[in-house]
């Protein structure tokens, strides 16, 4: 990891309130793997003083993509960048998903979560066999979906919440059906509580391995300030910046 | 070029930067970003006795140019610091500072034991100031009786220098600081956070269990160089400064009100570089300033 100024290529509004944000550093983009996450300063200034922690999309020779919904005051100013400004980068940070060949996978994204998936389908759908399960609100938040179907992959199923697209329904609607179809015995998720909740009633019992890639509210994203924890299932606090954010299932315990 | 020496008196710091308790981890996790041979020293995670897991989250809490902070002094414990002071040691030549923590007067005395043995421990800083550990953010540091009787304590019973970090969380800071230095204190270093309050409209609640949690940042700058200020007047032995320290100016600002050297703090986790970039600022700063040596201006507020 290494902090450093980083340009701007692009930063798309893809759809309203989200953002494809193109960015140039080659150290960032040499060195990521899917999970891994970036934080930014979204001004350089004192106010907003906390950088903001963003999972990596997907990556180019020489750059890397966030892709963000804005939800705050951070999100907002990070939205307002044009192509060409610069802004203070420290990463890759966290743990990366583990790297199979040869494996039957699913991936379970819910809204914004489907960032790191992506990044990890694009990497691993050629030397493994990847079913995807994406779910969103609705149709406006379900997005890339095109170029997700690109990819090699043995399944693509959609859900909204709303049934404005696809089938009506939530990630687990069909899940242990799918697993069954296409002999998953790997898992990779990222999505909101809610969902690893539901995810963690189907499918936690299941003899499947379940690798989750938890969101947090982070202060350094270091692992030095101690701010982003959650409870592990033995009772201690681990810290989602640098023990994770990516997390064998049963590490955590799913209360809430 | 300028000498940034910082003179404590009983050690010289090869600059006055040195990243502070609770927001450097155990130096190690910076290994990756920088040299710690580039800090004038530097101070471990808050430690006591035992392990503890800290307090539920939500653990900070954004402000205007600040941060609130409820962690609760999370940690290995005495017994598990002690190999990690080992490794981080071995990495670089700079001074590490334990930061000592205790629920008790028995409990502050033990752990301060089991470093002022350690080779590898040059100073102790005795954290009579946490506001996270107890209800309603209460500390030896906001009474007299308590502050002296606790320095006193560990003083007689330990060999190396003793900083004692005081609270900002008193009416009368100068007389906590007499006190300690009275009770045997080789140095102060204040403040420790502001007490803040945060609260949830929507849920009619504080937004930390703990009710209040400890604010700091830019947004406390002016009041720590206050609280510094008095205290330099108010005592002989050197006293660090710290507070929302963010730039080589800031660190120029707490030398002129009587700081030997300075902590940084929240600055380190928000930019994990920014401490050697406050050294640099420094450093160029006082040669644009045409200032050779930090004495030349430290306590030198003309008024």
């Amino acid at each position: 990891m290494r902090e450093e100024e980083c340009t701007i290529v692009s930063n798309t509004e893809i759809r309203e309130r989200y953002f494809l944000m193109k960015i140039r550093s080659e150290y960032i983009s040499v060195n990521c793997r899917p999970g891994n996450f970036v934080m930014i300063s979204v001004t350089g200034e004192n106010d907003p003083l906390l950088k903001r922690p963003f999972g990596i999309f997907r990556k180019e020779e020489d750059c890397f993509y966030i892709y963000y919904e804005v939800v705050g005051k951070g999100s907002q100013l990070l939205a307002g960048k044009r192509e060409g400004d610069s802004l203070m980068v420290v990463g890759p940070l966290g743990n990366s998903f583990p790297e199979y060949a040869g494996k039957n996978i699913l991936m379970v994204g819910g809204g914004r979560g489907i960032a790191p998936l992506y990044f990890a389908a694009e990497e691993f759908s050629s030397s493994n066999n990847i079913s995807l399960i994406y779910g969103a609100r609705s149709k406006d938040e379900l997005l890339f979906v095109e170029e997700l179907g690109n990819f090699p992959l043995k399944e693509l199923a959609l859900y909204t919440d709303d049934g404005s697209v696809y089938k009506k329904g939530s990630v687990v609607t069909d899940i242990r059906k799918i697993i069954g179809r296409n002999d998953i015995k790997i898992t990779f998720s990222c999505g909101p509580d809610k969902m690893f909740e539901s995810l963690h009633e189907e499918i936690g019992g299941l003899d499947v391995e379940n690798f989750v890639s938890l969101e947090a509210f982070m202060g350094c994203g270091f692992g030095i300030c101690y701010s982003c924890v959650v409870k592990g299932s033995n009772g201690k606090y681990k810290k989602v910046c640098s023990d994770g954010p990516v997390f064998r299932m049963e590490e955590i315990e799913w209360q809430i | 070029m300028a000498d940034l020496t910082a003179d404590l008196g009983f050690a010289k710091l090869k600059n006055p930067v040195i990243p502070a308790s609770g927001t450097f981890g155990y130096g190690e996790e910076f290994l990756e970003f920088y040299d710690l041979d580039l800090l004038g020293a530097f101070v471990m995670k808050g430690v006591y006795r035992d392990e503890r897991e800290g307090n539920p989250p939500p653990r900070i809490w954004e402000t205007p140019s600040g941060l609130l902070n409820s962690i609760g002094l999370a940690g290995p414990g005495a017994a598990g610091l002690v190999p990690v002071i080992k490794d981080v040691a071995s990495k670089t030549s700079t001074p590490v500072i334990v930061n000592v923590c205790g629920g008790s007067d028995a409990e502050y005395l033990e752990v301060a034991k089991v470093f002022d043995v350690m080779d590898e421990v040059s100073m102790l800083e005795l954290n009579i100031s946490c506001p996270n550990v107890r209800a309603g953010g209460s500390c030896p540091a906001q009474s007299v009786v308590d502050t002296r009787r606790v320095v006193k304590l560990v003083k007689e019973n330990t060999k190396k220098p003793l900083i004692v970090k005081l609270s900002p969380n008193v009416s009368d800071v100068a007389s906590i600081a007499r006190s300690a230095e009275d009770s045997g204190a080789d140095a102060i270093s204040v403040v420790n956070t502001f007490l803040g309050l945060a609260l949830d409209v929507k849920k009619r609640r504080p937004v930390f269990k703990n009710f209040f949690a400890g604010l700091s940042g830019p947004a406390i700058k002016p009041l720590a160089l206050k609280i510094v200020w008095e205290v330099a007047c108010a005592v002989k032995i050197p006293v660090i400064g710290i507070g929302g320290i963010m730039t080589g100016k800031d660190v120029l600002e707490f030398i002129l009100a009587g700081a030997a050297a300075v902590q940084t703090g929240t600055v380190n986790i928000v930019e994990p570089t920014g401490s050697v970039r406050i050294i640099n600022e420094t450093r160029e700063l006082m040669d644009e300033l045409g200032i050779k040596d930090l004495k030349e201006i430290r306590g030198g507020l003309e008024i």
